[in-house]
């Protein structure tokens, strides 16, 4: 047992360290390349934390979303910015001076190290054990649906959140399609690796995210999980130059794009309607109403995401 | 009817509708303008509804999903959300009918589901009673907000929201560090439930200050406050409107709400912090406005120097101070749509907002600037107007609490409001040396922008009605529980 | 010290790492990226401390917070990737202007 623990201090020590130094080496790094790439392998570790810290569907989300779609909207970004708009980088190493803030660097570190210690005496002072709501959401697991308790949170006991957390993700669609997008990176015609691998692994994909979608009931998954590799799929599509067809841009795409939300506002005006609280699922009912809701959720958020790595206002015949 | 009224859940359907009209405006691009304006009317009636109610039953509130707290979310409505809630609907209402004869077809329909979704984000940011839930509607906000900044193009908006996105992420995660703490310290996010449990401990403090950082921040007041004075007078008019009446309050709201239920103990120091700043938020501000040369950016500094008044309920601490520093929030909410809704107007006349280049505005556009002149007399707080009840409450509780000090603040604020507000009139009345094309104004802008700065005269001789109501549900120390 | 409070304060150092790039760094990729950082240092505490249930599982609501914030951080860096494209296609830099990196 002895062995056991050691062996777990020393995975964390190492883990803690290397996020620290993961994450100091990429906002230091003066390529911005290198940059992004640290930040990539910085998404990867916290998903080991995450998976230290008994949480799967954390981890699995951070894994798909924080580091892998993240890292791909990153790199996009990256390529759009020429070389001139780079070149901060340039002066960074030469002339100090434009690289900081007039005053010191020394003022905002001092400050820093002191808000850090603050905090980190706050965090110390937390009792050692505490249960938090973990007992309330084991007594009312089984009326919520499903049998893996993230997933009842999130889908069912705080719906709420979940909702309006789509609508965020819809709405920074909105935002990036109303600053008008710019065309997409300039894409070197796809390679023959390239190209086999997306046949290959497109299928593959959507068959994974089928599988955490219905897995994300009982075990880790669900329906973000599943949707960030639906948009996995989407922007391995994308890059190796396929775009949809002209006449599904317009109403189908933003059709699809708002199911996920608009579902889960139409169940909720029906609880309304039928004189219960608001996104109060019925009980024999609750374990459909997941499912449908979670399918629709998965649908929109691979479609969002891929539309937002694509960064590209859809065209239409009467706008320019 | 009564039994209705009483029954409907209005607080849900003040978020749900909203949300509707985005999805509904998004997917039907062509139809945006009637699908809108029914929606905003649709939301007016359900904010007289919930107003009905709160009058005949006081404090709503409704557990989501059947769930009660701490398992789950809880909405809530008091006679303070209720006032928030009006002056949304009300202005927004006013500012939707301006946009219609601001923008062009083309921008009408990628403005409409984004100002919605700012609009529904707001209602359940006010209906909210979970902090983590309200972090999830800041972010709605702020999203919402910055993109509709960036609608008119042009490079000075696009610095101006990239400047504002990043303070405005930055305040929301120090707010959701703040929520970490709370939640492991007393195993709730719910605002009654830890109105009942907070004790004070270390993590409290670092929670009260990560939070009030972070709103403070969105908030904008001094010297937080770099983004705002570029941000509001780069984007649209309309837009300039609802982030100073609105957005810039939503974040003070909650911070008020915290401050109120979950905080309440030992706070003094940062209660005179709070105090402090808004007095360097009002000097500041003001002398910024006086320096203004654009018309606009003289609107936005006048939001910093107001927003200076409201932090100073902080230190004083007693209802009469809270209640003058809300009907502030109320006036100031109509009255500054107002004066940049003529500020809109007055740039599509003239094609430029440069003061001292103001050619004879008073002759050519008389409504603007009559519109422009009452929104003044309520922002200078001169009777008879929201402006100046509110200002005489905070005066009379400095005084009656000793704390005389904050009473010079609020004198030495309304001085450097006359003054600007001054030096635009005189510029409107005068010919400029260099005369330009003018082009025409369409006149349902004129009239809104009437309207607005008549309600913020008309809240002066009224004021009873609202501040009887701000009390409904008791939400303020020393005054019935809830 | 349990597993649940070290990463909690590896969070907290996260976070003051986060803030010090945003406030320090010109270039607008870094600052997203510090927000970025930020963002993660303040996931760590929250679902790090909900680990401290003794020996059951871990408390799920902040589990469910995490993935909450996590897809409100990608919508808010991709639009804010977007809006730093355009700021860098208007002034030939990605920097904020007037030398100020706030």
């Amino acid at each position: 047992m002895e062995a056991l623990t050691l062996l777990q201090w020393i995975f964390d020590t190492l883990t803690g360290l290397g996020l620290w130094w993961l994450a100091w080496r990429a906002l230091a790094s003066p390529q911005l390349f290198r940059a992004v790439v640290l930040f990539v392998a910085f998404g990867l570790l916290m998903a080991l934390a995450w998976v230290r810290l008994d949480a799967p569907d954390i981890a699995l989300a951070e894994v798909a979303i924080g580091a892998g779609l993240t890292g791909a909207l990153l790199l996009a970004a990256l390529a759009r910015l020429t070389a001139a708009e780079k070149a901060q980088n340039v002066a960074d190493q030469s002339g100090k001076r434009k690289y900081t803030v007039r005053t010191s660097r020394w003022l905002p570190a001092a400050l820093l190290s002191v808000v850090a210690a603050g905090l980190a005496y706050s965090v110390l002072s937390f009792p050692p054990s505490s249960a938090g709501l973990s007992v309330e959401v084991a007594a009312n697991l089984d009326i919520s649906g499903v049998s893996n308790p993230v997933t009842a949170v999130l889908l069912n006991f705080r719906g709420y959140d979940t909702l309006l957390e789509m609508l965020v993700l819809l709405l920074a669609l909105l935002g990036v399609w109303s600053l008008g997008g710019l065309s997409p990176p300039r894409a070197a015609p796809a390679g023959l690796v390239l190209d086999t691998l997306t046949r290959v692994l497109t299928p593959v994909l959507i068959l994974v995210a089928a599988y955490l979608l219905w897995v994300g009931g009982h075990a880790p998954g669900g329906a973000f999980q599943a949707g960030s590799v639906l948009a996995a799929a989407g922007v391995l599509l994308l890059l190796a130059g396929w775009r949809p067809h002209p006449g599904m841009t317009q109403l189908p795409l933003r059709l699809v794009v708002v199911a996920g939300p608009g579902l889960f506002l139409v169940a909720a005006l029906f609880t309304i309607v039928m004189g219960r609280h608001l996104l109060e699922y019925p009980p024999e009912r609750a374990r459909i109403l997941i499912v449908i809701l979670e399918t629709a959720a998965a649908l929109s958020i691979g479609t969002t995401l891929a539309a937002l790595f694509l960064g590209e206002r859809p065209r239409d015949k009467e706008r320019p | 009817m009564g039994v209705a009224v009483a029954t409907v859940p209005w607080g849900v359907i003040l978020i749900i509708l909203p949300l509707l009209g985005a999805l509904a405006c998004f997917l039907w691009p062509t139809a945006v303008r009637s699908l809108g304006l029914v929606t905003m009317f649709a939301v007016v009636l359900s904010v007289a509804g919930l107003a009905a109610r709160l009058i005949t039953t006081g404090a709503y509130r409704h557990t989501v999903g059947g769930w009660g707290a701490p398992l789950g979310i809880e909405l809530f409505a008091d006679g303070l959300s209720l006032l928030m809630l009006a002056a949304t609907a009300v202005v927004g209402f006013a500012i939707s009918i301006y946009s219609t004869g601001y923008f062009q077809a083309r921008q009408l329909a990628r403005f409409w589901p984004l100002w919605l979704f700012l609009l529904a984000a707001l209602n359940a940011l006010f209906l909210s009673a979970d902090i983590f839930n309200l972090y999830v509607t800041l972010e709605l906000t702020g999203l919402a907000a910055v993109a509709l900044t960036t609608l008119s193009g042009g490079r000075d908006a696009l610095i101006a929201a990239m400047r504002y996105l990043l303070a405005t992420l930055l305040g929301s995660l120090s707010y959701l560090l703040g929520v970490a703490l709370i939640y492991h310290s007393f195993g709730s996010v719910d605002i009654a439930i830890l109105a009942q449990r907070v004790a004070s401990s270390p993590a409290v403090w670092s929670a009260l200050a990560l939070m009030s950082a972070g709103l403070a921040l969105k908030t904008a007041l001094f010297p937080l406050h770099f983004w705002l004075p570029p941000a509001h007078a780069s984007a649209p008019a309309p837009v300039s409107a609802v982030l100073s009446a609105l957005v810039v309050k939503a974040s003070f709201y909650i911070l008020l709400r915290l401050w109120i239920e979950v905080f309440p103990t030992g706070r003094g120091a940062l209660a005179e912090l709070f105090g402090l700043l808004g007095v360097a938020a009002i000097l500041w501000g003001g002398l910024q406005a006086l320096r203004a040369t654009r018309l606009k950016l003289l609107i936005a500094n006048s939001t910093v120097m107001q927003v200076g008044y409201l932090f100073l309920a902080f230190p004083l601490a007693v209802p009469t101070a809270w209640r003058g520093a809300l009907y502030l929030l109320l006036s100031h909410a109509f009255a500054k749509a107002a004066m940049f809704l003529a500020a809109g107007n007055i740039i599509r006349f003239a094609g430029h907002d440069r003061i001292a280049d103001l050619d004879r505005i008073a002759q050519r556009l008389p409504l603007t600037l009559a519109a422009f002149a009452l929104a003044g007399v309520s922002i200078m707080g001169l009777p008879p107007s929201g402006g100046f009840v509110a200002k005489w409450l905070m005066v009379a509780a400095s005084l009656n609490s000793g704390q005389w000090w904050w009473a010079l603040a609020l004198i030495l604020g309304s001085l450097l409001a006359a003054a600007y507000v001054f030096k635009v009139i005189g510029h409107a009345f005068t010919q400029a040396e260099v005369l330009h094309a003018s082009k025409r104004v369409p006149a349902v802008m004129e009239w809104t922008a009437l309207a607005l700065a008549s309600a913020a005269i008309l809240l002066g001789l009224i004021a009873l009605w609202p501040l009887t109501w701000m009390e409904i549900g008791g939400p303020f120390p020393g005054i019935s529980a809830r | 010290m349990s597993p649940a409070i070290f990463y909690a304060l590896v969070g907290v150092g996260l976070f003051c790492l986060g803030l010090y790039a945003l406030i320090v760094r010109a270039h607008l990729l870094r600052k997203i990226l510090a927000i970025n950082v930020m963002g993660s240092g303040a996931f760590l505490v929250l679902a790090a401390l909900a680990k401290r249930t003794a020996n059951a599982a871990p408390d799920p609501v902040p589990h469910a917070m995490v993935i909450t914030g996590i897809v409100v951080a990608v919508s808010a860096t991709a639009f804010a990737l977007m809006l730093m494209s355009k700021v860098a296609a208007e002034t030939g830099q990605a920097v904020l202007p007037d030398g100020r990196s706030e």
